[in-house]
């Protein structure tokens, strides 16, 4: 626990710092930012690590991954925000977008640390099956893919806005061009979409062998087929319509809003995938 | 027919699906919630019948959501068939100016032809144009591409190399796939079936889909995680039998069902029906071993002592005896003491708290009663085993699809078509080679690409001249 | 004293008499400048300000007074109220400021130094120079390319050419594989156009209403030049335009874009409409996709950019009055036989 309080410390740091780096041109700023986010990472999956040899401990969680709660949830995905700007930065300096997607890192871990339960269960029968190695980890996969399009689409309302203005400040030079930031967000969903399908898919292989049915319409079924839905139309409306920029921003931001309620609002309602609900 | 080819109707329809079926998990729904949606209906005598109408109470399975996915399948049909694929990177298909014989007769343009593609390059080799032409070709082989048979006339040869080829597939691979999983579920609604069959620890119980099949739980066992009411794994050692032949035997637990022959059983839930074997009755240091519903004569007194109800999850509603659920979570037992034909009010003891009992009047009214001097010391319940039989013989196809669907995905998104024409003609001094390039990757990347390729072509060739890649964008969007 | 000066500028002068001035004949200023009994001669004229620069070398020297006289009677406008006159050391060191770009609109634009060595090579062309003036404006262009490198005044974007340029590149990132539309065959077209080239844009089309000047300046350019009535059609493919016509009514209208950017697919389309008047409907800059900066806005920006640079104006200050010192020290020599040295590589 003190691990991951320390990777969110460090987080929100190098988040501040990559704030700072956007209005500064100073580039140790960047430096820095990438240095705490590279220790804010060793410490996460430390606690990562520590976590998993106190959830093996009870024997019937052996093997699976400490991912049936909402803690364990909050945590990985902002891992593995966190990881993968990590080393996409590390790679192709793209520290400006940092103040994209960092808070995203941030706020998972965040969560993870005041709000949600720490508390280590032992997972229930339904639970106890390989799937639970791979199915939330793919669509977790999916969801922090669809996290940083969202920052970048973020990067791309500013960079629109500031151009369109015909008063581009500092800022607008320091961003990623328009074309690039449009790019960015179209492959990442290209990347996210395959993924997060493939996952809903896993899910139902799952649900037909441990329920006996591939699709019930559960309330979290439902959310994450209305997020692919979304995202298809995205797709759909790239290559055939042309939709690019501004618009195709706000597309990608809606899916996210449904990414997020998937992955949080649900619980609310769902009757099988609640995290807080206790039904796993 | 028109509005059915139309991407932007398919979107619409993609909208008001992700709508409807939005809504559908803001309100109960019968299939998961049934008491849920009893519940609503009470609390919302008006807008319920509204709701009914439209069936939001079961709306997945009502004829309109069900004809929203059926017409948006029909409709990803109708659009592939008729329309021209829509590739990633915004770039349609090339002009169909590919044939050997319109190469030919593009040959004497030379040129003019290539210049019709989005990417151009044009190097000078000092090898003679048949030498030219066989490095280009083994070259672009060892770079992965596929040579089609080159044509050559007087004005030289030009020859035609394509790359990951199956792209094109990728995209019909997905949507084909969707209609496979949509079939599936067509073929599960139409020839599969899902009951709930619970079954008493020791007993059996036919199946109403297959009412000559009887399923016997022969051991039902369940374990907690300590101080919890969390399942730490519970199983029924199972068999079905039809007649007193044994179609299977298994030992089920959740995600490890038993098949018969496609029929799969399938541990669900379990639960406390309110039967028991038997309950302790402790009377000061002596205990009193009491089966259901047989009335005991406590020893050194004419009472006679009958336990009869078991409520697995004990507590008081509207002044009732009630269970709150089925899970043994605060087991209480009623007990009737007679002597001849006089008996005393029912008394209701609990297992967790000795301290407390209820007296229940002939109405079912309770009101609490002293500490009585006797307590339940223990029970041993029969508990139900909830077997889920399904039959689902469309999840074979929707695996299908799902397989289908993975590979369409790999192939639209992570290949990239690349298709190159390369016309190589005599010049002064050697070869002039001209490249035209098309591919299915975003302009920027590709960009890149045919650099790099065209740099280690020109190495190959030992070329002369440096080389310009201009883009030719009214192409890409023809 | 041997070099006077009048001139006039954008800081005191209005437009309409600057307008005046232009269209003035080099060629008969210096023929009168002849009959007056000057030899040497440049004459600066620029949208911004027009200046007379006269020197007497070997010949005996006038008072600054005398070239406004003399440019008052050519023009036949009275100009003494916006003209300001220098002489001697102060006439020097005008001319460095100017070449340096210290006194232009946009503070240490590179522009004006093309400006002053077209300027300088037009009267060489009229055969106005000789040694003393040689000396001047080369050392001039030394000056103004010194300031430019030793000090911030053109760091970064200090032309509305490279604010254009650099507003390209946030919009499409690099510019290789852009292709450009060219609206008129103006000198301000050109340059920006020639900005672009050096940014290695992968086409480059020209189009003007009269054909053959298009077709002229794209073989100058390597461009490819387009008829005027296709180039809506041209408006489809390209990714930047920038329009520079003299054409009264905008020539480039939004239902025009709108029709364009159906066939984009998305793709973003920066119009640059350095016309006066507009070329450009301004109802386009409402259109998705489509960036328009007019020349007020991209002199905006150029003007925060400078905002930001005072303390380097004022360094660019010193090194031009030590230069001009320099000069005059140089100027005093000539004629003494003892003739000092002015080596463009010395060090400050």
């Amino acid at each position: 626990m003190f691990c991951l309080k320390a990777a969110f410390a460090l987080y929100a740091a190098a988040t501040a710092l990559a704030f700072t780096y956007l209005f500064s041109k100073d580039e140790k700023w960047s430096l820095w930012m990438l240095r705490l986010m590279g220790v804010g990472v060793a410490f996460h999956v430390a606690s990562f690590g520590f976590r998993l040899a106190l959830f093996w401990q009870i024997p019937e969680n052996k093997y699976f991954l400490p991912i049936n709660s909402f803690f364990g949830a909050l945590s990985y995905l902002s891992l593995a925000v966190a990881a993968v700007f990590f080393v996409v930065e590390g790679r192709h300096r793209l520290g400006i977008l940092g103040a994209f997607v960092l808070p995203w890192a941030t706020i998972g871990a965040g969560a993870a640390v005041i709000f949600a339960d720490p508390a280590i269960k032992g997972l229930s029968p339904a639970l106890q099956s390989y799937w639970i190695n791979i199915h939330p980890m793919v669509l977790m996969t999916a969801y922090a893919a669809f996290g940083n399009a969202f920052g970048v689409g973020v990067a791309l309302l500013i960079q629109e806005h500031q151009i369109k203005s015909r008063k581009p400040t500092e800022l607008c030079y320091r961003l990623p061009s328009i074309e690039e930031l449009d790019n960015l967000n179209y492959r990442i969903i290209v990347f996210g979409f395959p993924v997060l399908t493939v996952g809903i898919i896993m899910g139902g292989i799952w649900a037909y062998n441990a329920w006996g049915r591939f699709w019930g319409w559960d309330a979290k079924e439902t959310w994450a087929f209305i997020t692919a839905l979304i995202y298809a139309g995205f797709l759909h409306m790239r290559f055939v319509k042309g939709l690019r920029g501004r618009k195709a921003v706000y597309v990608s931001m809606i899916g996210f809003a449904s990414v997020v309620f998937t992955f949080i609002g649900v619980n609310y309602l769902s009757e099988l995938h609640g995290y807080l609900s206790g039904r796993g | 027919m028109k509005i059915f080819r139309s991407v932007r109707f398919n979107i619409f329809l993609g909208c008001l699906i992700a709508l409807g079926s939005a809504v559908g998990t803001f309100l109960p729904q019968i299939p998961d919630a049934a008491e849920k949606v009893t519940a609503y209906q009470v609390a919302h005598p008006d807008l319920h019948r509204l709701f009914d109408f439209f069936g939001l109470f079961d709306l997945y399975h009502t004829w309109w959501f069900m004809g929203l996915l059926g017409l948006m399948a029909f409709d990803i049909v109708v659009c592939k068939l008729w329309n021209k694929p829509p590739d990633p990177g915004i770039v349609a298909l090339p002009p169909e100016m590919t044939r050997e014989a319109e190469i030919e007769k593009h040959l004497s343009q030379k040129e003019a032809a290539l210049k019709l593609k989005p990417y151009q390059a044009v190097l000078s080799s000092a090898l003679a144009p048949a030498a030219a032409s066989q490095m280009s070709k083994s070259f672009l082989e060892g770079e992965g591409y596929h040579l089609r048979p080159e044509v050559s006339g007087a004005a030289g040869s030009s020859f035609i190399a394509t790359r990951h080829r199956l792209q094109r597939w990728g995209s019909y691979t997905a949507h084909i796939a969707l209609v496979v999983i949509l079939l599936g579920a067509l073929i599960k609604g139409v020839y599969g079936f899902v009951e709930m069959v619970p079954v008493l620890e020791g007993r059996s119980r036919a199946m109403q889909n297959k009412p000559d099949w009887e399923v016997y739980v022969d051991k039902f066992t369940i374990k907690y995680y300590d101080g919890t009411f969390e399942p730490k794994s519970f199983s029924s050692v199972l068999r079905v039998q039809k007649g007193s032949q044994v179609l299977g035997e298994k030992t089920i637990i959740v995600n490890d069902p038993l098949d018969i022959s496609g029929v799969r059983f399938y541990q669900a839930s379990w639960g406390a029906g309110g039967m028991f074997r038997s309950v302790d009755l402790k009377l000061g240091s002596q205990i009193l071993q009491l089966p259901q519903r047989t009335p005991e004569k406590i020893p050194g007194t004419p009472f006679l002592v009958t336990a009869d109800v078991m409520l697995p999850n004990f507590t008081v509603n509207n002044g009732q005896a009630d269970s709150a659920s089925l899970d043994l979570q605060n087991p209480a037992v009623r007990f009737t003491f007679s002597v001849g034909p006089h008996k005393t009010s029912p008394l209701w003891l609990l297992k967790n708290d000795p301290s407390v009992c209820f007296a229940e009047d002939p109405d079912g009214n309770l009101t609490r009663a002293p500490k009585p001097p006797f307590s339940l010391a223990a029970i041993d319940p029969i508990l139900f085993s909830g077997i889920q039989v399904a039959y689902d013989p469309g999840f074979k196809v929707v695996l299908t699809g799902a397989v289908l669907w993975l590979l369409g995905m790999i192939g639209t998104f992570y290949l990239h078509r690349r298709r190159l024409w390369v016309l190589v003609e005599p010049a002064e001094a050697g070869a002039k080679v001209s490249v035209g390039a098309w591919s299915s990757r975003g302009p920027e990347e590709f960009t890149k690409d045919f650099d790099g390729l065209m740099h280690r072509l020109r190495a190959q060739l030992d070329a002369r001249d440096d080389f310009r890649i201009t883009q030719n964008p009214l192409v890409e969007v023809s | 004293m041997s070099l006077i000066l009048v001139g006039l500028s954008h800081k005191n002068a209005p437009l309409g008499v600057r307008e005046n001035l232009a269209v003035l004949s080099q060629a008969k200023v210096f023929e009168r400048l002849r009959e007056a009994g000057a030899s040497e001669a440049v004459v600066l004229s620029t949208c911004n300000r027009y200046e007379l620069y006269v020197c007497f070398n070997g010949v005996e020297s006038k008072p600054p007074s005398w070239a406004l006289n003399l440019l008052e009677k050519i023009s036949g406008m009275s100009l003494s109220a916006h003209a300001y006159q220098r002489g001697g050391p102060g006439a020097v060191e005008h001319l460095f400021s100017v070449a340096s770009g210290l006194d232009s609109l946009v503070v240490g634009e590179t522009e004006i130094l093309g400006q002053v060595k077209d300027a300088y090579e037009a009267a060489v062309a009229a055969k106005m120079t000789g040694k003393y003036s040689n000396v001047l404006f080369q050392r001039a262009l030394y000056v103004g390319k010194k300031v430019r490198n030793d000090t911030g005044v053109a760091v970064g974007q200090t032309s509305t050419a490279s604010v254009a340029v650099q507003l390209a590149e946030t919009i499409f990132g690099s510019l290789r594989g852009s292709s450009v539309l060219i609206l008129g065959a103006g000198s301000m077209a050109e340059l920006t156009a020639r900005h672009l080239q050096s940014h290695k844009v992968a086409e480059l089309l020209i189009s003007n209403r009269t054909f053959s000047r298009a077709a002229g300046l794209a073989g100058e350019m390597k461009a490819e030049a387009i008829a005027w009535q296709m180039f809506p059609e041209a408006l489809k493919k390209v990714d930047i335009v920038v329009s520079s016509t003299g054409s009264e009514k905008p020539i480039l209208t939004a239902d025009m874009v709108r029709s364009a950017l159906e066939a984009r697919a998305g793709r973003s389309l920066f119009i640059i409409d350095i016309a006066m008047p507009r070329d450009v409907e301004e109802a386009a800059a409402e259109l998705d996709h489509v960036y328009l900066y007019r020349l007020e806005d991209l002199e905006s920006i150029v003007a925060d950019n400078l905002k930001n640079r005072g303390g380097e104006v004022r360094l660019a200050q010193e090194l031009v009055a030590a230069k001009a010192k320099e000069f005059c020290a140089w100027e005093s020599t000539l004629g003494t036989g003892k003739e000092a040295s002015l080596k463009h590589s010395e060090a400050v």
